[in-house]
């Protein structure tokens, strides 16, 4: 019997295959990438945190009460969309996505994210 | 505390660094039609799957870090970067955001595709998901270097 020097090469190839679930882990990259993008393009956030009051809230509160911050309530929209969309999608359209959707979609959303930002540039 | 954070946040997004970029350049050399340097052939033996689970971690621990520090940087950092007008910089953090919210986003398709059985079309994928999560740690990481030190370089 022949055996490699040391061992088998390590290959990918070579590991455990993953094949219970993932389209439902891609369901919920594709949509959260997306619903990102929408919630800070049109300002859905899901809540909003008061730096000064120190707290979330719901909706929008006076001037008075500072400028929030968006990031964390967008992130959680996104999420949340993803999650959704992973419970949701059937197991059969989720088998049928193209690959190469896994990475145009974060690619435009990263493009997205350049032409919206541009403005602190010009 | 949060400096002693902060500088954890900085020690963390070194190792990703290093993890991402080692598994982006392996993934790369690995691909069907891609010629390589001698010089670069035990990089490409390298199995870049043993990266993924380290760089799925490392990403979720730092955008973490990064989440918890955010408020101070709004409190301290973000009013000086306007008071001297430094709208380029704000932009770039504003992008920083995005970047940290869009790779966690995309770690589950990130991890899925690391555990698939790697055909044609998933290696590209794997490629893509994989130089845009290292072209997100790079820029973060530069970005929060140069927001630490603003005082020091535009005072």
């Amino acid at each position: 019997m022949v055996e490699f020097y040391r061992g088998t090469v390590a290959g990918g190839d070579q590991r455990t295959v993953f094949l219970s679930d993932y389209r439902r882990w891609t369901v919920f990259s594709l949509a959260a990438c997306l619903a990102y993008t929408a919630a800070y393009y049109f300002d859905w956030p899901l809540f909003r945190y008061y730096l000064v009051s120190g707290g979330l809230s719901f909706g929008v509160q006076p001037e008075s009460a500072g400028a929030p911050i968006l990031w964390y309530g967008w992130l959680m929209a996104a999420a949340l969309v993803g999650i959704l969309a992973a419970a949701i999608v059937p197991r059969a359209a989720a088998l049928r996505i193209p690959p190469d959707l896994l990475w145009i979609v974060p690619v435009a959303s990263v493009l997205a994210a350049f032409l919206y930002e541009a403005r602190w540039f010009i | 505390m949060m400096t002693a954070l902060l500088i954890v946040h900085g020690l963390f997004a070194v190792a990703l660094i290093g993890a991402v970029s080692h598994q982006a350049i392996a993934a790369t050399l690995k691909y069907p039609g891609i010629r390589t340097r001698p010089s670069l052939a035990r990089l490409r033996a390298s199995d870049p799957n043993i990266y993924s689970g380290a760089v799925a971690f490392l990403f979720l621990v730092v955008t973490i870090m990064g989440a918890i520090l955010y408020p101070q940087y709004r409190l301290t950092v973000r009013p000086f970067v306007q008071s001297m007008d430094l709208r380029a910089l704000n932009g770039v953090f504003e992008l920083k955001e995005h970047f940290a919210a869009l790779g966690l986003l995309m770690l589950p398709a990130y991890w899925a595709v690391w555990r698939q059985t790697p055909d044609k079309e998933n290696k590209t994928a794997r490629l893509w998901l994989t130089w845009l999560l290292a072209g997100f740690v790079w820029w973060n990481f530069i970005a929060g270097q140069l927001l630490v030190a603003i005082k020091g370089l535009f005072s």
